[in-house]
Order: C-alpha cells, then sequence, then structure tokens
C-alpha cells in the first residue's frame, strides 16, 4: 500500500501519544451467571465497536475465565466505559492494568 | 409468546399472551418501586447491588467517587427503561412491535428484571428449569426462564436485523 514518505502528523496523533503515555487503567468485565452470552457479545460489540469474533473471543474469555480486559484508557475513560457497561447490566469495573 | 423476530428498518415484533403481559408488568412495578426506594442506601438490598455494582474493586475512595459520579444516571436510565417497557406493553396481551430505540430499552430492562429474579433466586452456573411447579419458588424460576427465552430472542432478532442492514 502507498503512502506519505514521513508520517503526517495530526491533532488526533499528537493526543494519541500524550494519552498513550497515561493509559495505564482498564476495564474489566466480570462472570455472572444470568447474562446471555449473546447478550454480553452483543453489548460488547454496541459499544466498544468490535467485530464478532472480536467481541465473541472477549465473551468467551468472561465465560471461562472468569473475566476479560475489554478496553484500556486513561481512568476517566475506563470510568466512563464502566458505567456504560454498568447502564447494560454487565458486571464491570476498573482498575490500574497490572 | 412468539418470540421476538426482526422487521424491515431496524424494529422487531413478538407477541405476549394477557397472563405473560401481565407479569411483565409486575415485575417492572418492583423493580421499579426499588429503584425509587433507598436513594441512600445501595449497601442494603442485595439486587441494587448487583444494579448498581462499585466501579472499583480495592480502594473504597475510588469506588465511591465513581458512585457519585455515575449512580443517579444509572438509576434514571434504568427508570427511564423501565418507563418505556411499561409504554409498549399492551395490556391485555398482543403484539409488542418496537422500532430500534424501544428494543434498545427493552434490552436492558429485560436484563434487569432477570438481574433482579437471578438475584433473589441465588441463580448460579448450575441452575436447572423446573421440571414440575411445586411451588412459589419453582413459579418463579419458571418465570426467570421464560424471561431468558424472551430476552435471547430480543438479542438474536436485533443481531439478525443488524446483519441484514450490512
Amino acid at each position: 500500500m502507498a503512502g506519505p514518505l514521513a508520517p503526517t502528523r495530526t491533532p488526533e496523533t499528537t493526543e494519541e501519544e500524550r494519552g498513550d503515555l497515561d493509559r495505564p487503567w482498564v476495564t474489566i468485565v466480570w462472570n455472572d451467571p444470568v447474562n446471555l452470552m449473546t447478550y454480553v457479545t452483543f453489548v460488547l460489540q454496541e459499544l466498544f465497536g468490535y467485530d464478532e469474533p472480536t467481541a465473541t473471543t472477549l465473551m468467551l474469555q468472561v465465560h471461562h475465565e472468569g473475566k476479560a480486559i475489554v478496553s484500556s484508557g486513561p481512568r476517566e475513560r475506563m470510568e466512563h466505559d464502566t458505567s456504560r457497561l454498568h447502564a447494560y447490566g454487565l458486571w464491570a469495573s476498573f482498575q490500574r492494568d497490572s | 409468546m412468539r418470540p421476538f423476530r426482526a422487521v424491515r428498518g431496524g424494529g422487531v415484533v413478538a407477541r405476549l399472551d394477557q397472563a405473560e403481559a401481565h407479569i411483565v408488568a409486575l415485575l417492572l412495578d418492583q423493580l421499579e418501586q426499588l429503584l425509587e426506594a433507598d436513594a441512600d442506601d445501595v449497601g442494603g438490598d442485595p439486587v441494587l447491588v448487583r444494579l448498581l455494582p462499585d466501579g472499583h474493586r480495592g480502594d473504597p475512595e475510588l469506588a465511591a467517587d465513581y458512585r457519585e459520579l455515575t449512580e443517579a444516571s444509572l438509576r434514571s436510565g434504568k427508570a427511564d427503561d423501565l418507563a418505556t417497557v411499561r409504554a409498549t406493553l399492551p395490556d391485555g396481551g398482543g403484539e409488542v412491535r418496537l422500532d430500534a430505540d424501544q428494543a434498545a430499552a427493552w434490552l436492558r430492562s429485560t436484563n434487569d428484571l432477570r438481574l433482579a429474579l437471578g438475584t433473589r433466586l441465588d441463580i448460579s452456573e448450575d441452575t436447572e428449569p423446573p421440571e414440575e411447579i411445586t411451588g412459589d419458588e419453582d413459579q418463579q424460576l419458571a418465570v426467570y426462564y421464560w424471561l431468558t427465552a424472551l430476552q435471547g430472542s430480543l438479542v438474536d432478532a436485533l443481531v439478525a436485523g443488524r446483519a441484514a442492514r450490512s
């Protein structure tokens, strides 16, 4: 694929790099016996834009391993992601990346 | 019940009989009352604990910050969803025809109703549908599984609808 010789710096590029310095937080979805597997997959696609295979993989991780990281980034965004998941009844929490 | 199926345009449709519509209305009432009461004390009722979970484990201060930031709008969002379901529930039973937004409200609310029932009934991964109804708890368990089928059909209908549009 052809492209420019030097990477183009856009406001988004620099903002993302700044964000990288400040991204030791993650959002976790925990397993629970009520939420349907199809529902969890649907919600992960809906909220995070994951394609179906990715969302399914994450859901299966929740199901088999008890939890999965579904997003990462600055703390404020993880709090927001957690609250969006809570609005859909998923059992979620945010924490520092380990 | 005729389970949810997708219709053209992003909506869904189902059919509930009178008894089923009545049960949903009752459950909506119960959950609404719970969400409106106990405004200052989530730590009490286990259903509220599940519906309004801690956002952070381990650090009570981070958890308290999160709760202060989000609980009020989480509660009112759930209340709005319940109100949408009530508004689109046919009184004596009948067709339930939902647009995309109403379907999303039903999706979240049926999940909340199942979480509430599931918490009360102490549902686990090993719980199974009752083979015969011998009492109150079997009755509630049967309702839980019926709601599960209803919500499941709604998820499937929304997935099918989305696939049809892509």
